[in-house]
């Protein structure tokens, strides 16, 4: 009961992995699984029913007398919930109906043991055993016909490819999501925008800069202008190791926007080997105001607004009365 | 010194690019390029390969080093099966753009390279062929 309140709620895995009933169909097409496949899987029904304790106790034997397989289990009662969803699963497959809803099941499952990170050669080492065991039951239940026992095989082997190819698919899709949410934190925490004195904003720029990056730094500094009333940016692109026309447009871009926000862009850390690519490439950086280094771009902003340095001392020595 | 044989970079995405340009930095190193060269010749390909995702959305390059009368150098082979450009004239002049770029890529890249070939048929694609040669220093 639990598990259907949870299913409600949850997005469908088939959705989110845009296995479509089409792609099931084009899937099972590919693998020749046809009709005469979900007959011969049916047929052994009653058999699976039969074995299905000992085979799946044979394999948890077989599982637990490796050091990693002990690793996933060290809890009794959980061995005991898994092994009796593996049973459940071993008759399943000769149960029929290996529609929509038996692919959301198995994605699932792949999803469990995703998260608990099974390693895949666990996975796929059980998938093997339990077709090395069933192999075996069936030329037992068919001595005088090893030529059907041989099809009935090759029946559970599609099946058994289409499920292990739904488990793997949800690893590669957990993982890829995992990559994908920790480029955007990267990139979340790649643009600082700092803020050195009243008026003045420094931006350093490190790494690749896509077109979705140029977007959000250009976002994000122009926010900051506005909140923090800046008048001065120096943008730092000393960790930037190329610049191509489109990021040299990109950066273009970003000093006109912060022009009309009323904020001048002062560029620093452009390499001697960028430098010469610049002008190589033709792009016209005139309308910038570059300064060599950062440490240069920081006196004249302050310049521009009207700060000056002076070294504590000397601030003593014009403070102390003549 | 052993330089590897060809690489292939499939190009299809801006990650792609940043590949591309790793590639040929690692191979032009072991070729012996400068570091200021290394710069050049990544921002060449970079123009290429963003050509190739923009206009014909993939391609592939091909990264080569080449040896001619004492001289090493790389050489880069950018090919795609998009739409072609219609004009090479003036594809290959500054500032012009169907892309909405600054239209410096192509003329860029060859300004960057020291040799710079390029075919197109329209429908069929565009190869694009650059090499520059390695100048002895240090």
């Amino acid at each position: 009961m639990i598990e259907r309140a949870e299913r409600a709620i949850e997005p469908s895995l088939t959705q989110e992995m845009e296995i479509t009933g089409e792609e099931i169909e084009r899937r099972k097409a590919f693998l020749e699984f046809g009709d005469e496949d979900v007959e011969r899987l049916m047929s052994m029904n009653e058999l699976a029913q039969q074995y299905a304790d000992s085979v799946i106790e044979a394999f948890y034997r077989h599982l637990l007398s490796f050091e990693e397989g002990r690793a996933f289990f060290p809890d009794p009662a959980l061995l005991e919930r898994v092994k009796r969803k593996q049973k459940a699963y071993f008759v399943r497959l000769t149960q029929g109906n290996y529609g929509p809803q038996y692919v959301e099941d198995r994605l699932r499952i792949g999803l469990l043991h995703e998260r608990i990170n099974l390693p895949t050669k666990l996975y796929l080492g059980m998938y093997n055993f339990y077709l090395r065991t069933v192999a075996s039951y069936l030329l037992e239940a068919y001595p005088q016909d090893s030529k059907k026992a041989f099809g009935l095989f090759l029946s559970l082997l599609k099946l058994v490819f289409l499920d292990i190819n739904l488990a793997i698919d949800t690893y590669i899709h957990k993982r890829e999501r995992t990559l994908r949410l920790q480029q955007e934190a990267i990139r979340e925490i790649s643009t600082p925008v700092l803020q050195l004195r009243q008026g003045l904003l420094i931006l350093p720029i490190i790494g690749v800069v896509d077109s979705l990056r140029a977007l959000q730094l250009t976002e994000q500094l122009l926010r900051t202008i506005r909140s923090n009333r800046a008048r001065v940016v120096v943008m730092d692109i000393t960790g930037v190791p190329v610049v191509d026309s489109k990021v040299a447009n990109h950066f273009i871009q970003t000093v006109e926007a912060a022009r009309l926000m009323g904020a001048t862009v002062i560029l620093t850390g452009l390499s001697p080997a960028i430098a010469r690519s610049l002008v190589s490439l033709g792009v016209d950086l005139s309308r910038i105001r570059t300064v060599g280094d950062l440490q240069g771009g920081i006196e004249e902003a302050d310049h521009l607004l009207g700060y000056r340095v002076v070294k504590g001392e000397e601030l003593d020595a014009r403070a102390r009365p003549a | 010194m052993a330089v590897a044989a060809e690489t292939r970079v499939p190009i299809a995405s801006e990650a792609d690019i940043v590949a591309a340009r790793q590639q040929v930095r690692a191979l032009a190193a072991q070729v012996g390029f400068s570091p200021t060269d290394l710069v050049l010749i990544a921002t060449a390909i970079s123009e290429v390969a963003r050509n190739i995702v923009q206009y014909a959305r993939r391609g592939e390059i091909t990264l080569s080093p080449i040896e001619q009368s004492n001289r090493r150098g790389i050489l880069i082979i950018a090919r795609d099966e998009g739409p072609g450009i219609p004009d090479l004239e003036l594809a290959m002049q500054d500032g012009y753009s169907t892309g909405g770029g600054l239209g410096l890529g192509l003329p860029g890249a060859r300004r960057l390279m020291d040799e710079f070939a390029i075919t197109s048929e329209v429908g069929k694609g565009t190869t694009v062929t650059m090499k520059k040669w390695a100048r002895p220093h240090g």
